[in-house]
């Protein structure tokens, strides 16, 4: 059984009226329509789900963007259910490298229904997929309690990569990227360059004096000390033929 | 009609390999189960299961161990390599050497006892304090 959350933005906006419309009349020719829940302002999308779930659903696809997989993720991961993705309107990345086509064309991978189990990565117990950016990397990270790495460039900056166009999401692992302004030659001969340090790992640690910021999935999260770690294959997620991975 | 069905096969991403480059330094324990590419600075011991190839840039104090390895800059530590260690001309060595087989450019320095010990055979040559500078 299906269920089809549409986010606030989605029914805010009449532009996305008409394509709504469409995409409903293709899932009823398809044999997969299924019930319909809003999201709202003071509605728990959580407990909307979790309700769902109780009442048969299998299937929870999300009508909107990466913002509305990053309310359902923890909630879909936990119940194990199959999480679809119907991309409406901007900020859509998620949806392209799960090869989900955007609009009424995403109910034809819907309906073809190629599920794949991917990682989840968690920081602080936060789940996410994509991965995690740290713009300004002045801290220490320990790397599955082993060994630690420092910048010893002037300017660098971090990324955890789960999901991406470089990275497999089913390898157990995530790819941490040291991106370090190193400067080469002599004097003003001298030129800067990016040199990329690649670490697959499966747990490290953050630790810094002062908080810091780390973007998960593209939010903001400040703290001294970030415990960053992947659980392999927890999700499992309808895929369209060009994805990534 | 005989296309290789392979080719076609989209690229696996996750190659396993773990690069070091400039501006970053790991101390500790580094051990990795795919090919490790340093460029920077390690500090304690480095294991891995595949190929290392140590860049002219990188700076390892540290007992080094690898199934195959490349070394273009400096080692501080021993090293022992299970089949073939590829020393280039800009390698310096300051510690024993362990390998199968073993290839030294001209120019490259070496400071330690070199032990060349076969898989198989198990046995072993001796070239102490060799300096092929």
């Amino acid at each position: 059984m299906y269920c089809y959350l549409y986010d606030e933005y989605i029914q805010e906006n009449k532009r996305f009226e008409r394509e709504l419309l469409k995409i409903e009349n293709r899932l009823t020719d398809l044999g997969i329509a299924g019930k319909v829940s809003r999201l709202a302002l003071f509605r728990n999308a959580e407990e909307m789900i979790r309700d769902e779930i109780d009442h048969g659903v299998s299937t929870i696809v999300v009508v909107g963007n990466d913002e509305t997989v990053r309310k359902v993720i923890d909630v879909v991961a936990d119940n194990d259910v199959v999480l679809g993705i119907i991309p409406i309107g901007p900020g859509n990345e998620l949806a392209r490298m799960m090869g989900v086509p955007e609009g009424v064309e995403a109910c034809e991978v819907l309906s073809a229904r190629r599920v794949e189990k991917i990682d989840v990565g968690t920081v602080n117990g936060r789940r996410f997929i994509t991965g995690v950016t740290m713009p300004n990397f002045r801290a220490e990270i320990t790397c599955e309690d082993k060994f630690r790495v420092t910048s010893v460039a002037r300017q660098a900056a971090l990324e955890i990569r789960n999901l991406t166009d470089l990275t497999d999401p089913r390898d157990g692992q995530f790819e941490a990227v040291i991106s370090a302004a190193v400067k080469t030659g002599w004097g003003i001969f001298g030129k800067t360059q990016i040199k990329e340090s690649i670490l697959p790992l499966s747990s490290m640690a953050i630790r810094s004096e002062l908080p810091i910021s780390l973007f998960v999935d593209g939010e903001e999260m400040k703290s001294t000390r970030f415990d960053i770690g992947i659980e392999p294959l927890l999700l499992k997620v309808i895929t369209g033929k060009t994805r990534v991975f | 009609m005989f296309k290789d069905k392979s080719k076609n096969a989209m690229p696996s991403s996750s190659s396993n390999e773990t690069i070091i480059a400039q501006g970053v330094r790991v101390e500790g324990d580094f051990q990795s189960q795919g090919d490790v590419v340093i460029d920077g600075e390690v500090v304690g011991s480095v294991v891995t299961q595949s190929s290392l190839h140590v860049g002219e840039s990188a700076k390892i104090h540290a007992d080094v161990k690898a199934a195959n390895a490349v070394i273009a800059g400096e080692i501080i530590g021993n090293v022992v390599v299970g089949e073939m260690l590829e020393l280039l001309s800009t390698s310096h060595v300051q510690g024993d050497i362990t390998t199968e087989r073993i290839s030294v450019a001209a120019g490259a320095r070496i400071n330690g006892q070199i032990r060349m010990e076969s898989k198989q055979k198990g046995s072993s040559v001796q070239a102490k304090d060799e300096d092929t500078k």
